[in-house]
């Protein structure tokens, strides 16, 4: 929470200087950050890797050298050869095209989870902060029942508990539409974690973006653009949406890193992306068993999984530097649950 | 004191029965009838009265708000219910695993205490130096970087590569080699909030004017900080116990099954595996519990910690 408390402190000493910069166009205040963004060496390197994983996302699977699927019996945990690059798994799959896949896989996850729950967080947020009064007060109090499950349990909880009713209901769409869409498992897996990653991520979201509205609802500009007659969206758009952006940016680069490890995580215990769907977390799972016989199997997709998580957060951590410099000065993931 | 005790009760109660709200409902319509769980493919030889007679004596025939009342009465009694896999009251279940976990994280506590704190004051010291960098980053890295992914390749690494500690597995009690790799991976994960709020902390007290003071007067740096800097930098830390009993919740989860260790997360994942609801709904709202009363004593030891704070508002700055 002090967090929180700082956060306000550090911009309202800033507060003019934005409003300067707004009145210039609004220009000055980016090209500043990218600038402080391009120095930071590590957020280059965030930056790099994450182009990467978003390239491999979009063609990885066209360019995997075997289909996912296919399995070649007569090649079982291979280790790393010029045919399998990154060797075979348990039934004969090539751990490379099933990485290119886990890349779709983890990257189509985050972008989605990240959306959804920074889109009910800015709809939740925004109620809680101008309605205020009692739907204020329901909001938060929802926020707080959420984050005191542990986020793990209540995604765990939440993902084995929906998976049958919308299996079921997947079902009868389907009977009634005809559309095979409605029949494919993996599409109702994706679905089922989305649902149970975006309950657990909303409530941060929806504090920090109620808590920006707050602050920056009494600057000393606004008042003065309210008082000199501007109108509310007016306000809304050129103040408190610009001012408030940083911070929720690198809310959502850190919420970005965070989905994509719950996912794998789901996938590790076994409730995420079911096989043959390629996830790393699954594919770290498979593996453990015999870590000590084939630690390749185990090896690449855990490298997998920590070079993109970590390089996002490098990311989100050269972000926070370069558009909250007050604030900055080190450590990951400005709001998250106590 | 009291009143104060009171109006945190009234925040706290409510949060409670919420969590419990939401966990029943998501059991409610979670997979399966348990009838059908508990007998499986027998359930199609039981004759329809006897089904019925059944769902009465557990109850399943009544509307869900008299079953959410019910089970209400029953948590806070202290009943979790039955695990549906092995017959057994999910309390035995956490009463076996639990002390286990326990001590495993009271011990990561004490690593979390001994190595993230003097991490964070000698960042906060060397600030903006290739000391400050390196420690910085190696939280982000124990951060990012989930424990399940952690784990196997530091094993692959020491066991495999290095050949320096044979496989760490099973549980033989505390004071065992079995549990040091373990031990220091459930710290991992709270490890990065403890350098970080430290390491703010510091920085923030250095720039006081007691401590100038202190240093204009010729105190060692040692001194001050032991004296002057560590009792105020560390009251976030200390605050943050609520996210620290989480990362320990969190780390268990992944741990207990690598290291094969008979723990609350070894419960857990069981439950999960074996869609056991009972055990996913007792755990869920155990640990819950857990976090809530962690708050609550942070809440409550507040005010001695920081005098500026007084149990009429928190805001006393």
């Amino acid at each position: 929470m002090s967090q929180n408390h700082k956060l306000d402190l550090s911009h309202s000493a800033e507060g003019q200087s934005d409003a300067h910069d707004q009145m210039a166009g609004n220009r000055g205040l980016w090209r500043d950050a990218g600038r402080r963004l391009v120095r930071n060496r590590l957020s280059l390197v965030g930056i790099f890797v994450l182009s990467i994983l978003f390239v491999l996302a979009i063609f990885g699977p066209s360019i995997a050298p075997y289909p996912f699927m296919e399995q070649n019996l007569k090649l079982i945990s291979e280790p790393p050869s010029a045919d399998h690059w990154l060797g075979t798994d348990q039934l004969g799959r090539d751990v490379l095209s099933r990485i290119l896949w886990g890349a779709r896989t983890a990257t189509t996850v985050a972008i989605f989870v990240t959306t959804i729950s920074l889109g009910v967080g800015i709809v939740l947020g925004g109620v809680a902060a101008f309605a205020g009064g009692m739907a204020d007060w329901l909001i938060m109090r929802l926020t707080d029942v959420v984050m005191s499950v542990p986020s793990i349990m209540l995604a765990l909880l939440v993902n084995t508990a929906i998976k049958k009713p919308v299996a079921i209901w997947f079902e009868n769409i389907y009977e009634q539409t005809d559309w095979a869409f409605f029949r494919s498992t993996t599409f109702l897996d994706y679905l089922i974690v989305l649902g149970a990653l975006a309950v657990v991520s909303f409530p941060g979201y929806a504090r920090l973006i109620r808590g920006q509205i707050l602050s920056l609802r009494e600057r000393e500009y606004v008042t003065a653009a309210r008082s000199s007659g501007v109108p509310f969206t007016r306000i809304l758009f050129r103040h408190v949406v610009p001012n408030a952006l940083g911070p929720v940016i690198v809310a959502a680069t850190f919420g970005f890193s965070g989905a994509m490890v719950m996912e794998a995580s789901l996938s590790y215990l076994g409730i995420g992306i079911q096989p043959p769907a390629a996830s790393w977390g699954a594919m770290i799972n498979d593996s453990l068993m015999d870590w000590r016989y084939e630690p390749w199997l185990l090896a690449m997709p855990a490298i997998a999984l920590a070079i993109s998580a970590l390089a996002v957060n490098y990311l989100g951590d050269g972000l926070n530097d370069a558009l909250n410099p007050r604030i900055a000065a080190g450590g990951a993931a400005p709001e998250r649950e106590r | 004191m009291v009143r104060y005790l009171v109006s945190r009760l009234a925040v706290v109660i409510p949060v409670v029965l919420v969590v419990l709200l939401i966990t029943f409902t998501l059991g409610f319509y979670a997979p399966g009838d348990p009838i059908m769980i508990i007998y499986g493919e027998d359930l199609y030889r039981l004759r329809p009265e006897d089904l019925a007679r059944m769902r009465r004596n557990l109850g399943l025939d009544r509307p869900y708000w008299e079953q959410y009342l019910a089970y209400m009465g029953r948590t806070v009694r202290g009943d979790l219910g039955r695990s549906i896999a092995s017959k057994v009251a999910v309390n035995r279940l956490l009463a076996s695993s639990l002390p286990i976990s326990l001590q495993l994280g009271l011990l990561a506590g004490v690593l979390l205490a001994l190595v993230g704190i003097p991490l964070g004051v000698l960042a906060a010291l060397r600030h903006n130096t290739w000391v400050d960098y390196l420690i910085v980053s190696l939280a982000l890295v124990v951060r990012s970087v989930p424990v399940f992914v952690l784990a196997p390749l530091l094993l692959i690494l020491l066991v495999l590569q290095l050949k320096i500690m044979d496989v760490p597995a099973g549980w033989r009690g505390i004071a065992t080699p079995a549990v040091v790799l373990p031990v220091i991976l459930l710290a991992a994960y709270p490890l990065a909030d403890v350098i970080r709020q430290t390491r703010t902390g510091v920085l923030e007290v250095l720039q006081e004017d007691y401590v100038r003071t202190a240093r204009s007067k010729g105190l060692t740096i040692m001194l001050i900080i032991t004296r002057h800097v560590l009792r105020n930098a560390l009251i976030p830390v200390v605050t943050s116990l609520g996210l620290i009993v989480n990362g320990l919740i969190h780390g268990s989860v992944y741990l207990d099954r690598i290291f094969n260790i008979p723990g609350f997360g070894n419960l857990v994942v069981s439950g999960i595996q074996r869609l056991d609801f009972p055990v996913i709904l007792g755990t869920t709202v155990f640990s819950a519990l857990l976090v809530i009363a962690a708050n609550l004593v942070v809440d409550l030891i507040y005010p001695f910690l920081d005098p500026r704070v007084t149990y009429t508002g928190r805001e006393g700055r």
